[in-house]
C-alpha cells in the first residue's frame, strides 16, 4: 500500500517538475540568435572598420591640433586657437559657404483645367521630406528660399504660412540650394528620386538644376545661444 | 521516501531536455495548472499523514483541479475577468491551510519523538 501510494507521488511529481521546467523555459527570455549570414556579417564588419578608420582621422587631427597648440610660441598659439574657432564657426554655419551643388527650384504646378484653391507656400512635411531626402543622399549644406539650415532651424507652419526659421514661404517660386562634397551622386540620386512625385501631388513641381561648380550659401543668420559651455577660467598659478 | 523527489528531479531534466516552449499567450494557463498541480500534492501528502489517503481521490483531484483552473483562465480571458485569479486565491488559500495541517502534524509527531527519548 505504502509502495503504492510512493509510486503515485512520484508520478505526481514527475508531472510537476515536467510542467515547472517547460514553465521556466517559456518565461525565461528566449535566446537571440545570430542570424546574419556571411554577407550581412562581412557589410557590418566593413561598416565598424570605417567608423573605425573614420574615429582614427579624427584622433589624429585633433593630436595634430594639441601638438601644434604646445610646440608653438605663445603668437601662434592664438591663431592656431583662432584657426580651431573659425572651424567650428564655418562647421556651425555662421559662415557663407561656397562649394559645388545643385539648385532646385520648386515652382507651382497646375493643370491647364484645374479649378480650386491655389496654394503660395509648400507644407512643412514636403519640405521636412524633401531636406531628409537632401540629407540621405549626402548634402552638406543646405538653404531654402536663401534660409541657412543649421541643426535646430525649424520647419513649422505658422498661421497657414510655412516658416524656415525665421522667413516664411508666402510666395513661390523658391529655391532650395544644396552643397554636397560629391555632387554627381547627388544629383543621380535627385533624378531617380520618388519626391517629384510627393510635389506633385501638392501641386508643386520641382527642377533640379545641373551640377555646378559654385554655389554659394549664405550665413546661417540667427543667433546662437551658448547654454551648456563656459568659459573656462585660468588657473591660479597662471595669474 | 526519495522516490518522490528522484521523480521531481527526472521530471524537471525531462523537461529541460526536451526544449519544448509553449506560446507565450499560454504560459498563463500553465502556470495556474502548476499552481493546482501543487496544491493536489500537498493535499495528497496531508491526507497520506491524516490516513484519510484515496488514490482515486488524489489522481482525479490532480487531473480534474489543473483542468478546471485553466478553463477557467481560459474563461476568464474572454470574459474579461480576470477569473484566473479566483483559481490562484482557491489554491493559494488552500495551499497554505494544508502546509499548516502538515507542519502541525509533524511538529506533534516530533514532540511526542522526543518526549518518549
Amino acid at each position: 500500500m505504502v509502495r503504492k501510494k510512493l509510486v503515485h507521488f512520484t508520478v505526481i511529481m514527475a508531472i510537476i517538475g515536467f510542467m515547472l521546467a517547460i514553465q521556466v523555459q517559456t518565461t525565461k527570455q528566449p535566446a537571440v540568435r545570430d542570424t546574419r549570414d556571411i554577407w550581412q556579417l562581412r557589410q557590418d564588419l566593413k561598416k565598424e572598420q570605417q567608423l573605425e578608420q573614420q574615429l582614427l582621422l579624427e584622433i589624429r587631427r585633433n593630436d595634430e591640433k594639441i601638438q601644434n597648440y604646445l610646440q608653438n610660441p605663445a603668437g601662434n598659439q592664438a591663431a592656431t586657437l583662432q584657426e580651431t574657432v573659425e572651424e567650428l564657426r564655418k562647421e556651425a554655419g555662421l559662415t557663407e559657404t561656397t562649394g559645388p551643388g545643385v539648385v532646385l527650384t520648386i515652382e507651382p504646378f497646375y493643370p491647364e483645367d484645374y479649378v480650386g484653391p491655389i496654394t503660395y507656400t509648400i507644407s512643412p512635411e514636403l519640405l521636412k521630406r524633401l531636406i531628409n531626402e537632401l540629407n540621405m543622399y549626402g548634402a552638406k549644406e543646405i538653404a531654402v528660399a536663401d534660409e541657412r539650415l543649421a541643426n535646430t532651424t525649424a520647419i513649422r507652419e505658422v498661421n497657414g504660412v510655412t516658416k524656415i526659421g525665421k522667413k516664411s514661404i508666402s510666395s513661390l517660386p523658391i529655391q532650395v540650394k544644396v552643397i554636397s562634397d560629391d555632387v554627381t551622386t547627388l544629383y543621380n540620386h535627385l533624378k531617380v528620386s520618388t519626391i517629384y512625385d510627393d510635389f506633385v501631388t501638392e501641386n508643386l513641381q520641382i527642377t533640379v538644376s545641373e551640377p555646378m561648380p559654385a554655389v554659394s550659401i549664405p550665413k546661417y543668420n540667427g543667433q546662437w545661444r551658448v547654454r551648456y559651455m563656459q568659459t573656462v577660467k585660468a588657473e591660479k598659478e597662471e595669474k | 521516501m526519495w522516490l518522490p523527489v528522484i521523480g521531481f528531479i527526472i521530471g524537471i531534466v525531462l523537461g529541460f531536455s526536451t526544449d519544448w516552449r509553449i506560446p507565450a499567450e499560454y504560459a498563463n494557463y500553465l502556470s495556474i495548472a502548476i499552481l493546482a498541480a501543487f496544491d493536489t500534492l500537498i493535499g495528497g501528502i496531508r491526507a497520506h499523514l491524516q490516513n484519510v489517503y484515496d488514490e482515486n481521490v488524489f489522481f482525479t483531484g490532480f487531473f480534474f483541479n489543473i483542468i478546471l483552473a485553466a478553463s477557467l483562465a481560459f474563461l476568464g480571458v474572454y470574459l474579461g475577468v480576470d477569473l484566473y485569479l479566483a483559481a490562484v486565491f482557491a489554491f493559494g488559500v488552500r495551499l497554505f491551510q494544508n502546509i499548516a495541517v502538515i507542519r502541525r502534524i509533524w511538529l506533534a509527531k516530533w514532540m511526542e519523538k522526543r518526549e518518549k527519548s
